[in-house]
């Protein structure tokens, strides 16, 4: 039914093969030989959401359960959408394209805070009552993780289940839950009192919210007894042997990050101050060179990818970096795979990495400075050397490169306008070091790119205290740097203050925004993540018409005493940990990385990973 | 090392990517299928393949193909076919390798099935308002090209189409120039209707093949 609705407005829109599944490795099953079906929702394009590592482990692993099938949704671009309101067309899902409305579950991936429209949006066109007490049957049961997880209570009025941590193995015993409460003919509320007793589940119904006068929270509590206090997060301790896909949907048309990716690591040993990853993925988890050698390879052969990208949040931690470049490209250069590294640190950029990443395919480079002096850089504890940046780019420039991109942050905590000032100098040095190669390309000019965007404190981050920037502010610093660039080398970008500034009201938001959400949505707001849709203008009225001040969450400083949102979240990063690297932010003192020195952060009670590692000062 | 032409279908899900999509596709599928088919040599490095003929976003293809070298002369042109078949998705099929006869420069003409359908007529008032329109002495249809908007008659170029009304939709058959020196592309027609009585059409179209100035299929 859906699909012959489809035919008549698939050559109406803009790239319709977005819309209509089919690809390499989709996988279909018979709906009557499956007890559960779970429509996988990515809150954002198909482009973006189809780039996205999450949804292919998790699509696959639920998957690889005769009794699950696990189906895609993507959120359709406004033309579709238009389309399908006019012509009658539900969403759907991809594999089936059957309404999205017939599946037990609805799971979102929240990945950044501006997608929370899209998520009551996609309900919304799939016909499903947004809020959660509004579905009262066991069906329907909308779940959600990712890192917006931490901090769920903005959408707490419209998730029943939010899965806290590493999805692999939580995920699969929520789903065996359902499948036996179906079975049993359990109601939905028993079915989430049983769920709310599996650890990394947090049901937020089952609990009670209670505020002060000034706005902030009074108390924070299980409505129910038996109803854990604190929701632990889960973690996967053993990466060889956790579940990693041999096969990935291969998309039929082009997509952000057409190509095959390998996690080789979860964590990051750095502690940067103001990185939210940083702290929840605690602690860092490796995989060994044989495990991601054998996946490389067989995910390479079973899509067809002539490229393959080694994920982490920071690569060239990676213990064995070079004996994996090594490992790989014994067989990669033959078949033609080239390999990528993304997320290289300046101080780990070496000869050796480049010279195995150069050898298939040259792609541009990219650094993250983050912050324009020493002073700033070791606030929020960036360990990176104005020399040590130079010293890389000098580097890369006598290996052949002349392009380099430089990502700052402005609006950092104790930030001067020296300190902006310093992003434009540091950009200049970059291109000084380029004339000082001694064998840089010739007859090719240097081109160094500065982007800033703005900082949004977050979460579970030293810096979740922190007020943010005015929008005034951040707009006075970027008018800073472009005053203090002065050559045509550097082009100097810049991230909307406007985004950044709704970004960090919803980061830190607690249940009342749920109203806030609500009338976004009716008011047919989504794809805030986009600039064509992101309207400042419409969200302060949202937020006069609720009465809700957006700046209380974005721009207020909170007292470390304060309540918080998500207090009853817990990361195994222990908040005397995040007070005291606050303070020494405030120092200027830095503080070493896990591997160098440990600073008892918490994530140890996982016995694993980096905490147990040898530690090289100690051998 | 051996020319070989590869002939598919696009259609179902896959009648719905561009021409480059369909090039990422048949070249991520060479890769998987492990056939030793020649690549570039140049600084980004990909199987060599050449399409006789793009197909526009939207429309079926019975009888498309795709030029490639293969490095081993003894492989046989079956195995090509059978390879190639368990690494493509959904809606493109090989149903035939063969040695190129003729070159994709040759080809002149395509013979399409277009099926119309619209909500505000009838299939027997759209079937009467397709014939008038193509009785009619011109057919002026504005016409993108390289140098800007034209005005074109297309009258000349469905003088010999066939057609005729079905249960659901209206059916023509029609040949039309196509290739390197002039393409007419069938929309036209549905756009022309447009302009005429202001009213769109849907459209489902087959290209059936493809033929050189004499009429002879493309080989």
């Amino acid at each position: 039914m859906i699909k012959e609705k489809l035919e008549k407005i698939l050559l109406k829109v803009q790239k319709p093969g977005k819309y209509v599944g089919g690809e390499l490795n989709a996988v279909i099953k018979n709906k009557d030989e499956v007890d559960v079906r779970f429509a996988f929702c990515f809150p954002d394009t198909y482009e973006i959401g189809m780039s996205h590592l999450g949804m292919k482990i998790l699509y696959s692993l639920f998957n690889s359960k005769p009794y699950i099938w696990c189906e895609r949704v993507f959120a359709p671009w406004i033309d579709m959408e238009e389309q399908m309101i006019k012509n009658e067309i539900p969403l759907y899902a991809l594999e089936s394209m059957d309404p999205v409305s017939e599946f037990d579950f609805i799971g979102f991936t929240l990945q950044y805070e501006l997608s929370y429209t899209n998520m009551l949006n996609m309900l919304k066109l799939a016909n499903v009552p947004l809020k959660s007490s509004d579905r009262t049957e066991l069906k329907n049961i909308v779940v959600a993780g990712g890192p917006c997880a931490c901090n769920p209570e903005p959408v707490a009025d419209f998730v029943d289940i939010f899965f806290i941590g590493d999805g692999e193995e939580v995920d699969l015993e929520v789903i065996e839950l359902f499948r036996e409460c179906k079975k049993s003919g359990k109601t939905k509320q028993e079915f989430l009192l049983l769920a709310s007793q599996i650890k990394g589940v947090y049901v937020p119904a089952l609990y009670e919210v209670l505020y002060n006068e000034d706005g902030t929270i009074k108390s924070f509590a299980p409505k129910f007894e038996n109803v854990p206090e604190k929701i632990e997060k889960r973690v996967m301790m053993d990466m060889d042997n956790s579940y990693y896909p041999d096969n990935f949907v291969v998309p039929n048309v082009e997509i952000v990050h057409d190509r095959a990716v390998e996690e080789i690591f979860r964590g990051c040993i750095r502690g940067c101050r103001f990185c939210q990853a940083g702290f929840l993925y605690r602690p860092v988890r490796e995989k060994s060179v044989d495990c991601i050698n054998e996946q490389c390879h067989t995910l390479c052969r079973n899509t067809g990818y002539d490229e393959v990208s080694l994920s982490s949040l920071s690569s060239s931690d990676y213990t064995q970096i070079v004996p994996l470049l090594e490992k790989l490209s014994s067989w990669s250069v033959d078949e033609n795979v080239s390999l990528s590294l993304p997320s290289l640190r300046v101080d780990g950029f070496t000869e050796d990495i480049l010279s195995k990443i150069k050898s298939v395919r040259k792609s541009g480079l990219t650094f993250a400075p983050e912050a324009g002096t020493q002073r700033l850089r070791d606030v929020i504890n960036k360990n990176v050397k104005e020399d040590e940046l130079l010293d890389t780019c000098k580097v890369a420039f006598n290996g052949g490169y002349s392009t380099v991109k430089l990502y700052f942050m402005i609006g950092l905590p104790t930030e001067t306008l020296d300190d902006v000032k310093g992003i434009a100098d540091l950009g200049q040095k970059v291109v000084s070091t380029f004339y000082q190669a001694e064998n840089r390309p010739k007859g090719k000019g240097v081109r160094v790119t500065v982007s800033s965007s703005s900082f949004v404190p977050k979460p579970f981050t030293p810096f979740q205290w922190e007020p943010q920037d005015s929008i005034d502010t951040i707009h006075e610093k970027q008018a800073h740097i472009r005053e203090n660039l002065t050559t045509k080398k550097i082009s100097y970008n810049y991230h909307d203050a406007d985004t950044s500034f709704m970004e960090a009201v919803f980061a830190r938001g607690d249940r009342k925004l749920g109203e806030v959400l609500l009338k976004a949505c009716e008011k047919g707001m989504r794809f805030d993540g986009w600039s064509d849709c992101f309207s400042l203008e419409n969200w302060l009225e949202v937020f006069s018409e609720c009465n809700i001040d957006p700046h209380f969450y974005a721009n207020r400083r909170r007292e470390f005493t304060e309540i918080l949102p998500w207090d009853h979240i817990d990361y195994s990063v222990t908040k005397e940990f995040l007070i005291n690297e606050c303070k020494k932010a405030y120092d200027n003192q830095t503080t070493p990385h896990c591997r160098e020195k440990c600073s008892n952060c918490g994530a140890m009670k996982h016995k694993g990973g980096v905490c147990f590692e040898k530690r090289s000062s100690l051998v | 090392m051996k020319n070989v032409r590869v002939w598919f279908k696009k259609d179902d899900q896959c009648r719905y990517i561009s021409h480059l999509d369909l090039n990422r596709v048949m070249i991520r599928a060479i890769q998987k299928s492990r056939l030793p088919v020649w690549h570039t040599e140049g600084f980004n490095v990909h199987p060599y393949i050449t399409f006789a003929l793009p197909l526009s976003l939207g429309f079926r293809g019975e009888r498309e193909s795709m030029d490639m070298r293969i490095l081993d002369d003894n492989l046989k042109l079956d195995v090509i076919k059978d390879e190639l078949n368990k690494c493509l998705p959904n809606g493109l099929s090989v149903f035939d390798v063969t040695e190129p006869k003729m070159k994709p420069g040759a080809i002149a003409s395509a013979k399409f099935k277009m099926r119309l359908s619209c909500d505000e007529y009838s299939v027997e008032e759209l079937y009467t308002k397709l014939q008038e329109m193509l009785n009619s002495d011109e057919i002026l249809v504005d016409k993108k090209t390289k140098k800007g908007i034209k005005k074109i008659d297309i009258k000349e170029y469905f003088k010999d189409a066939k057609h005729y009304d079905t249960e659901n939709d209206v059916v023509i058959r029609v040949t039309l120039p196509a290739g390197s020196t002039t393409n007419i592309n069938p929309t036209l027609l549905v756009k022309a209707f447009f302009e005429k009585y202001s009213v769109e059409p849907y459209y489902d179209i087959t290209r059936v093949d493809v033929f050189d100035e004499k009429g002879r299929a493309f080989e």
